[in-house]
């Protein structure tokens, strides 16, 4: 095989605590698609966004055609060749679209941009809205922006992170088409994505990743699928938990309960992305609420949660409901407070801490100290700020807090996002145990694995309706053609 | 009210809002970066002894005019040191940055000139009155027989909108302002372009305040610029951050401020202090009811850092 | 917009604070040198004039820091909740104009009666002022950075039209009020000096604060809404506009009893330009005190005696006053720029250790 376009070698990255990357190597060969695996937090997206531009490694090395690179900036890298269309998107949300793809033509005048992004549009067949706002697009629509954007300036390397997440099946086979038709044009194609039976279905070579190192590269025609996904979560005791957990232990029969115990109901939810949402919540239930991001699911976990009062429609939920909402450092805790505060935040309205104008602060430490040692937050004392603990830790604390409610169900929104193998795996443990214990749980993910795993029941979110999954559809592609079904009712 | 009662109205109207228009044009172009600079008080008055200064020492407004945005530019440089290198908060630095700036301004002003303050007698901006254009009924000689830097601002107000709109520039100081990390990701380098911005600001603020002493007042006092700097930020945000309804709203607020000649004449009597705090009120009043919840851009205020 | 410095720990912020001061004061010296003083001098000067002897220290210092005591609490506490209260000087304004009116007003009043009354009245008025303001970011969603600062604005020139129109003493020459009544004057703290009630009844606040700061649940809520809102409001269920509300106009009615206690307690009379700027002062003191109500103590005498020892220096070595002003913005920047490093110092990666 010819040199690689680009070649890393034991890159490493650590933030804070985490160590991201330990060691990690990739080869791009021009012509080839690879694809990149690993299960959550093994480096994926750290890799990528090194090779972006977006992340200065701490060491390692980076050969592009053979020549030793180091890539300041985005802009670097951009020179370089490389091209990389982001997990999240990057698109300004207050600009048109047409101004967004100027912008990753940024230095050609505007007129020039015109016709680079018609011809580009003409070649590839990613069609979108040009004049309409960002804000007022869709995801699929976001996302080809995104993708257009960096093909408007014809890298040699593109590397793609999570791109078919907000997609439609079908949407995502048009993108693999493309992406092997660029690859025939002889670039280097990267894809980071989630499912193993995508990857596998338009890679040419593939490479694993495990908590931060590369463990395994290897042909698509010789690798089985058995292979790979031993070497995703590997032979350590956290992933045997995790395998345990994922293989078994979501597997559990229907508990009988009575049916008729409906914890919170919503009757015709009308209101800021929510039309017309209808649905009941039982005890003892996993209900998993699918979709892909944005289509009105935090909207709905916030009237869920008794967070949002609807504007239209009838919301019974509890008085009280355990809410672990999806952005941990912005809605579910105060970084700059420490974890006797954050739990204070939440614990200190309910009745058992008094109803004076002070704060209890000795029972709410006590408290705190509890929920520190019964949840096994790794923090050295309660007296730590919340913001200097790991991802899973605070997850921890958040739903150690959320339970302490005493709440009769519980609303999760992505609750295992960021987390690394063991911490999800704790948490998809919690609920199972809870919804065992006879609580209601509305499990939010757009993590289509985590709530068929999951779930009793599922529900799925397309443009702020909701759409119930069938027990004989719930599996990926009925699932996904229920996303796409909804998409095309409602337009 | 006579026709020369009006002229008259009008030509205050306009000489009152000039200083105000190229201030905020100005801040208006730092505000679309994301920087609101609330420090620019300090740039107009250290603009207004610059220019004092600069003109004695090379015996020409015109230079006085170039020495004052340079001193403005130079405070703005200090805002920028702390709020975009340091990534400090912006409102706080502001409020450090004006204060200082009036105090060092006074500070240098009594070193120079002793603690009275003996009346300077600085070479002054006069008006020049375009031909044709001045002889319009009414607004003519309001609108054109001003001093240069009165058609400056015309000229920059449509100017700093086709730059912002119109190029690929402009399209990236926007992007800066509304979504740096988007931005950054598409190869701009957001504390560049909010460095520049914010320079820019501090060098207009500073013409704005080499305006007031040249063209004005023909002299320097302490504390002349009297608030301007904040005034301008509320004219920004009545303008919606856009180059030329700013220089409207600018000339909006300096008719409210000449509004006194106008009820006067009419007959009102009512207190100067009165008048004096009206464009205030009313700018208040414009705000809460012209620009409602009209959107600022949505990473103004906010520090920004890479993450690498 | 959140609060853009956390509030520090105590102890950081001491150091934050003496570090700050350390390095205004070696910048001060130099800037004094390149204006061709002698730093020396003038530094004796300050010291002679603010802390040289005991009657200095009180009746100057500790009365110059009065009316920043109440105005750097205000903004503390609004800085606190998130709130960007730019607008203590015309806080302070207003609340002086409604003290003064009531002390002329209800003359005949008992000091028992009439004091609390003025004091009273500036605390409304100065709420009154901030209402505005509240009301605009609440209902409107304007920011309060601009709104406070052309409510300064009125509330400079609706003073200015009280002592030049309806207040004006009574000859109508001068434009001030008339002298307040004896029965609506605050008495003195330390007899024989020039030191008022008002400074005990700032430290009173002062205590006040912390106290609900550290202990009541008003006070979490506070800091919960200006740590995060979005936390306050998921998280804690607390509604955040009713915590602003609250903050914003206590706030407001704090920094009117700087006014009102200047007037009720020192000058006895409304003047035209009976505030030095104190209200934009007070960031400098709030930010300097770490946002802690301990802190602005310390911070409002430091920034009194500044004021007071350049009125020395201004005299004594001919350095002009307005040197006061760089120092405070060089303090202000000086914290800025070392909680900058101190930031960037925790936020680095700790290279060992494990994961």
């Amino acid at each position: 095989m010819s040199d690689p376009l680009v070649r890393l070698r034991g890159v490493q990255r650590r933030f804070g605590r985490v160590q991201a990357l330990a060691g990690a190597e990739l080869d791009l060969h021009a012509g080839e698609v690879h694809g990149v695996l690993g299960a959550n937090g093994a480096g994926k997206s750290t890799l990528f966004n090194v090779l972006g531009g977006l992340l200065a490694p701490d060491a390692g090395s980076l050969e592009i055609e053979g020549v030793q690179t180091a890539l300041g900036s985005p802009r670097d890298a951009w020179s370089r060749g490389i091209g990389l269309v982001h997990q999240h998107f990057t698109l300004v949300p207050a600009l048109s679209v047409r101004e967004n793809l100027a912008l990753g033509l940024r230095g050609r005048s505007l007129t020039e941009v015109g016709g680079v992004v018609e011809a580009t549009m003409e070649r590839t067949g990613l069609r979108v809205p040009l004049e309409a706002t960002v804000s007022a697009i869709g995801v699929g629509d976001r996302q080809r922006t995104e993708i257009l954007k960096t093909l408007l300036r014809d890298p040699k390397v593109l590397v793609l992170d999570e791109p078919t997440a907000v997609l439609t099946p079908e949407e995502v086979d048009g993108l693999f088409d493309l992406l092997r038709e660029l690859a025939g044009e002889g670039r280097a194609v990267a894809l980071v994505a989630h499912k193993l039976d995508e990857v596998l279905a338009v890679s040419d070579r593939l490479t694993v990743l495990r908590a931060g190192r590369t463990v395994l590269t290897t042909e698509r025609a010789g690798a089985s699928e058995r292979a790979l996904v031993a070497a995703m979560v590997g032979s350590g005791v956290a992933d045997e938990i995790a395998l345990g957990v994922h293989r078994t232990g979501m597997k559990r029969d229907a508990p009988a309960r009575d049916p008729s115990a409906v914890v919170g109901r919503l009757t015709g939810v009308t209101g800021e992305r929510l039309t017309n949402a209808t649905l009941e919540v039982r005890a003892g239930e996993v209900l998993g609420v699918a979709g892909v991001e944005g289509n009105g699911q935090h909207e709905l976990a916030l009237v869920l949660a008794g967070r949002v009062r609807p504007a239209v429609g009838v919301a019974q939920v509890p008085d009280e409901v355990a809410f672990v909402p999806q952005d941990r450092r912005t809605e579910g805790l105060v970084p700059d407070f420490d974890l006797t505060e954050n739990i204070a935040l939440a614990l200190s309205r309910l009745d058992r801490f008094g109803a004076g104008p002070l704060m209890p602060w000795d029972a709410l430490e006590e408290e705190a100290e509890r929920i520190r040692t019964r949840f096994d937050v790794t923090a050295p004392s309660v007296a730590t700020l919340a913001g200097a603990l790991s991802g899973g830790n605070q997850q921890r604390v958040i739903i150690g807090r959320e339970l302490a409610l005493g709440a009769q169900m519980l609303v999760a929104e992505n609750p295992t996002r960021g987390l690394d193998v063991a911490a999800a795996a704790y948490v998809h443990g919690e609920l199972v145990r809870l919804a065992a214990a006879g609580l209601a749980i509305v499990l939010v993910s757009t993590d289509l694995d985590e709530i068929l795993e999951l779930s009793d029941r599922v529900v799925v979110m397309t443009r702020g309706r909701i759409v119930v999954v069938p027990g004989n559809e719930r599996t990926r592609e009925g699932v996904g053609a229920l996303m796409l079904a909804g998409r095309s009712q409602t337009g | 009210m006579n026709q020369i009662e009006l002229t008259l109205f009008l030509e205050s109207a306009v000489r009152l809002g000039i200083p105000l228009a190229l201030a905020a044009i100005g801040e208006t172009i730092t505000e679309r970066s994301g920087v609101i600079n609330i420090g620019l008080e300090g740039s107009i008055i250290a603009g207004a002894l610059g220019g004092a200064l600069g003109a004695l020492a090379f015996e020409g407004a015109g230079l006085g005019v170039l020495s004052g945005a340079m001193a403005g530019l130079l405070v703005g440089l200090v805002f920028a040191v702390f709020a975009i290198g340091l990534g400090a908060d912006q409102i706080i630095t502001g409020t450090a940055v004006t204060i200082g700036g009036l105090g060092m301004t006074g500070a240098i002003y009594q070193a120079r000139f002793g603690a009275t303050g003996t009346e300077l007698s600085l070479p002054t901006l006069a008006p020049v009155a375009i031909p044709v254009l001045s002889e319009i009924p009414l607004v003519g000689s309001a609108l054109f027989a001003q001093a240069p830097t009165a058609y400056f601002a015309y000229l920059m107000a449509p100017i700093a909108w086709y730059v912002l709109f119109k190029t690929a520039w402009g399209l990236e100081l926007r992007a800066t302002g509304e979504a740096p990390a988007a931005a950054e990701a598409a190869g701009v380098r957001v504390r560049l372009v909010r460095f520049m911005a914010t320079l820019f600001g501090g060098a207009m603020a500073g013409i704005a305040g080499a305006h007031l002493a040249l063209a004005h007042a023909g002299t320097f006092a302490e504390n002349m610029s009297a608030g301007k700097g904040f005034i301008a930020i509320a004219v920004v945000v009545l303008g919606r951050w856009n180059p030329l309804l700013v220089l409207f709203a600018a000339l909006f607020f300096g008719a409210a401020s000449a509004l006194q000649f106008f009820l006067q004449a009419l007959g009102f009597d009512l207190a100067y202090q009165i008048f004096l705090a009206f464009p205030y009120v009313l700018t208040l009043a414009a705000l809460a009811g012209w620009v409602g919840k009209s959107r600022a851009p949505a990473a103004l205020a906010l520090p920004w850092e890479p993450h690498r | 917009m959140s609060a853009g410095i956390a509030p520090a720990r105590a102890r950081e912020a001491a150091l934050l604070g003496l570090g700050a001061v350390t390095l205004t004061l070696g910048a001060g010296a130099v800037l004094l040198l390149l204006g061709g003083y002698d730093p020396v001098a003038a530094g004796a000067s300050m010291l002679r004039g603010s802390i040289g002897s005991w009657n200095t220290f009180v009746s100057i210092t500790l009365v110059r820091s009065v009316p920043l005591l109440f105005a750097g609490l205000a903004v503390a506490l609004a800085f606190r909740a998130g709130v960007w209260n730019i607008g203590a000087e015309g806080q302070l304004y207003a609340g002086a104009v409604g003290g003064v009116w009531v002390a002329l007003t209800f003359t005949g009043l008992p000091s028992l009666l009439l004091l609390p009354a003025v004091l009273l009245a500036s605390c409304l008025a100065g709420g009154l002022w901030a209402l505005v303001p509240t009301l605009m970011r609440l209902r409107l969603g304007i920011g309060e950075v601009i709104t406070t600062i052309l409510m300064n604005f009125v509330g400079i020139y609706m003073a200015a039209w009280m002592v030049h129109g309806p207040l004006q003493e009574q000859r109508g020459v001068f434009p001030q009020t008339d002298r307040i009544v004896e029965a609506a004057r605050l008495p003195a703290l330390i007899p024989g000096t020039r030191l008022h009630i008002g400074f005990g009844l700032a430290l009173v606040i002062a205590a006040v604060l912390a106290v609900m700061f550290r202990r009541t649940r008003l006070g979490f809520q506070i800091r919960a809404v200006g740590a995060s809102p979005q936390a306050a409001a998921v998280a804690g269920r607390i509604d955040p506009a009713r915590v602003i509300f609250i903050s914003f106009l206590a706030s407001g009615a704090i920094a009117g009893l700087a006014g009102g206690a200047e007037v009720s307690g020192l000058t006895y009379a409304l003047y035209e330009d009976l505030s030095d700027g104190w209200g934009y002062t007070a960031i400098a003191v709030a930010l300097l005190g770490g946002l802690r109500p301990g802190g602005v103590v310390v911070t409002a005498i430091f920034f009194g005696a500044l004021q007071a020892g350049a009125g020395a220096m201004q005299r004594d070595a001919g350095i002009p006053a307005a040197w006061v002003d760089v120092v405070e913005a060089l303090v202000i920047l000086a914290v800025l720029g070392l909680d900058r490093v101190r930031a960037a110092r925790a936020a680095a990666p700790t290279g060992e250790g494990g994961a």
